[in-house]
């Protein structure tokens, strides 16, 4: 039993802080917010320089090497910052199932240039069943479908999706050429302003190599791929709320009302307490759920894992909605106001409320769990 | 990180269950139905303590010069839990707290006399902190300690809430020795009065939960042996004492047995509809939240653990244990009892007590701790203080 992090860890800690403190201040996220769409390809590029997208990425496709705890302190720090970069969805929704299921020539294509910032790849991987695939004769196959939202697809190259098929689960690597008449794609904006498009795909061919798995190894990486994306929002979670809860302490301290701090009232104090203890509990089982998807080996303990992370998304959709309603509420006007960084972090603590799951489903879920392990 | 237990810890654990298991007998049992003996202090309880200590698990946590295995806290946790999910009454602020304090503290006579009889089994310590008028604001107490011209001291005042007076051997008493003292919590010292001093006597308070008492010292005169520490610096042996004492505060063990429970009860058991109370989507949803509190409450527990073991545990991660762990067994005990019904509400002893009645007695108990041991609200102005550095107000 350690709760502590390694050197290498605290140094990519470190090292994600001095960036983002750097060039996802507040100023520099004004100027982006101003350009309409929340992606700084300065960050991104300074990101890559530094090997931080490699955190997780093989050596030998010229990443670090890291496990996805490592790779978690990059997104914690993210969420810390609300840094306007497609952290979750390149590295570890889109990178991770690729690196685990892809066949070589994918690998190959894709790993190295995700790790020096050269191409981002998204991921959707929700369990909503709207995309089909059919496979030729020739082993090739087309797509039919649409998917509603695709993060960041139009700074993207390629999108990680999955497709039910006559073979049962396919997860496919769909190429967003801008210039197919089979691929369109409709620009959309996000709550906290994230670019997300709508995709469709008519009789949209893809190469048999495109295929990462499929039947019972595409569950399996569906599952796995969707687990990690929860985790690691968690762990933006934990970054953000932390950071919304600091802002509020240090605001109140020096925001005066009836000739006194209004952090010396006592309503406040407590309140900002319990939103101590909230964030506790939410960076402890997202720890939890972070260190067994890292550590674990086999699926022997794929149970533990499943319910770990199942309560650290209930703790998320919960702790991301009070931090973020109190921590306005102690600010007062200035928490609504957008010339005040706290409302990028309001309206990102909604989006990961609700992104994968909310609390209400997945305490169904952890329900239903319980229910067969005690039926 | 790495947040699983070693195959020692779990060895251990196993240990200790496998003990617990053989220990805790029927008698045992049977004897905590009296009321009076719900927290220990039969026949039979000193009889398994005493069993204990020859054993060796009193000392687990102690140093090899003691006996002790010098475990470290996770392992004293995972000791601790075993322990309380057995059921069985042990004394942990006499072994965990007190002890290590007078230990530290006692001159050569008090560890001979108590600490090694805590160690094996025989002695049993009730805490005299809290007066009618100091409570979570301990260090305005007022029962007062005079030295005389002979060395002894003369003690009167009136402690309340000194549970498990009514059969412990000692008393730890603090007392105010300087009335003048710039501070309050600067004049207070700290003494041992064995429970046959003529001076001292208890009446019996009946709490919701569990019977506690009132305890009384009248021109008690004690030898000045008993003094523990200095005179007047008696407030740092109170704070130091609020540590290993954690470990069982708001222990995760007892809660998850009862949720375990509950859950195969509603497994086995029909809602007035004819359907199993498990298929009910409400029943799920309780057992959920249950299981997702507890999950937090483990990790709390266990990173307090590891904290002290690497000396860094602060107040604030303390305060936000304490307030988190009291405040979540209120709802977890809600939220199961909800599963039980109605009838869940039949006391222990009757014919239709559901789990022995344990459900109806732990709501019952619960109230307690969100204001004892440091009320809750105090706690979370250390929070907001230590953990996040907001001004104080009055």
């Amino acid at each position: 039993m350690n709760f502590s992090y390694d050197e290498n860890q605290l140094d990519i800690k470190q090292l994600a802080d001095k960036i983002f403190s750097e060039l996802a201040n507040d100023e520099r996220q004004k100027l982006v917010d101003a350009s309409g769409s929340r992606f700084d390809p300065e960050l991104w590029q300074q990101l890559a320089e530094s090997g931080l997208l490699g955190i997780a990425i093989d050596d030998s496709y010229g990443g670090m090497g890291f496990n996805f705890e490592s790779l978690c302190l990059l997104i914690e720090e993210a969420g810390r910052y609300v840094a306007p970069v497609p952290a979750i969805h390149n590295l570890v929704s889109a990178a991770m199932p690729i690196q685990r299921y892809a066949n070589d020539a994918i690998k190959e294509q894709y790993l190295g240039p995700i790790a020096n910032g050269k191409t981002l790849v998204t991921a959707t991987l929700a369990n909503d069943n709207s995309l089909n695939a059919m496979q030729h004769s020739n082993g090739d196959w087309i797509i039919d479908g649409h998917i509603s939202c695709v993060p960041y697809a139009v700074y993207a190259q390629a999108v990680l999706l999955s497709a039910t098929s006559e073979q049962g689960l396919v997860i496919l690597l769909v190429e967003l050429n801008a210039d197919s008449k089979t691929l369109t794609l409709v620009e959309q904006q996000s709550t906290a302003c994230e670019p997300w498009s709508q995709l469709n795909l008519q009789q949209h061919p893809i190469a048999a190599e495109n295929i990462i798995a499929s039947g019972d190894k595409a569950a399996e990486c569906q599952a796995w791929a969707q687990q990690l994306t929860i985790a690691a929002q968690c762990a933006m979670a934990t970054g953000l709320s932390d950071k919304m809860l600091r802002m509020t302490a240090a605001y109140t301290s020096q925001r005066e009302q009836f000739g006194r701090p209004v952090a010396t009232f006592q309503a406040v104090g407590q309140r900002a307490a319990d939103g101590f203890i909230d964030i506790e509990c939410l960076r402890l089982c997202t720890q939890e759920a972070i260190s067994l998807l890292s550590h674990s080996v086999d699926n022997s303990n794929q149970s533990v894992i499943n319910e770990a992370v199942t309560i650290a998304n209930i703790w998320c959709g919960d702790i991301c909605h009070r931090l973020s309603q109190s921590s306005q509420h102690l600010h007062g006007g200035i928490g609504v106001d957008r010339d005040y960084p706290l409302h990028r972090y309001c309206l990102w603590a909604k989006q990961l409320e609700l992104s994968l799951g909310s609390s209400a489903s997945s305490l169904e879920q952890l329900g239903d769990q319980i229910a067969a392990e005690f039926a | 990180m790495n947040i699983t237990f070693t195959h020692e810890q779990m060895a251990l654990q196993r240990e200790v269950r496998d003990y617990m298991s053989i220990l805790m007998t029927d008698t045992m049992r049977e004897e905590m139905k009296d009321p009076e003996h719900f927290e220990g202090g039969g026949p039979e309880f000193r009889r398994l303590m005493k069993k204990m200590g020859k054993d060796g698990w009193i000392a687990l946590s102690w140093p090899k010069e003691y006996g002790g295995r010098e475990a470290t806290p996770i392992e004293q946790y995972i000791f601790t839990e075993e322990v309380m999910k057995a059921g069985f009454p042990y004394p942990f602020l006499t072994t965990e707290a007190i002890g290590p304090v007078l230990a530290d503290h006692g001159n050569e006579m008090v560890k001979k006399k108590v600490v090694q009889g805590i160690l094996d089994g025989e002695v049993v310590i009730a805490i005299g902190y809290s007066e009618p008028d100091a409570g979570t604001d301990l260090a305005s107490l007022k029962t007062r300690a005079t030295q005389q011209a002979n060395g002894n001291w003369l003690i009167n005042g009136q402690k309340i809430w000194t549970s498990l007076a009514n059969f412990s051997d000692y008393i730890w008493v603090a007392a105010r020795t300087d009335q003048d003292a710039a501070k309050p919590h600067k004049g207070i010292s700290m003494f041992l009065v064995p429970a046959d001093n003529p001076g001292f006597s208890h009446t019996a308070i009946h709490t919701l939960g569990v019977r506690t008492n009132a305890t009384y010292y009248q021109d008690l005169e004690l030898s000045d042996e008993w003094r523990v520490g200095e005179i007047n610096k008696g407030w740092g042996l109170i704070t130091g004492q609020l540590n290993r004492e954690r470990l069982s505060l708001v222990n995760h063990g007892p809660v998850y047995q009862l949720y375990q429970e509950v859950a195969e009860w509603a497994a086995a058991n029909k809602n007035s509809d004819g359907e199993q109370l498990l298929n009910k989507a409400w029943v799920r949803g309780n057992l959920a939240k249950v299981k997702t509190g507890l999950q937090a409450l483990r990790l709390i527990c266990l990173k307090q653990a590891w904290a002290m073991g690497e000396g860094t545990l602060t107040m604030e991660q303390a305060s936000a244990a304490k307030v988190y762990g009291t405040e979540f067994f209120v709802e977890a005990y809600r939220l199961l009892l909800e599963i039980l019904g109605h009838n869940g509400l039949i006391q222990a002893g009757s014919p239709g007590a559901i789990l022995k009645g344990k459900l109806e007695h732990r709501y019952r108990v619960g109230s307690i701790l969100t204001f004892g041991g440091g009320c809750n609200e105090v706690q979370r102005e250390i929070i907001a203080g230590a953990g996040l550095w907001m001004p104080r107000g009055r």
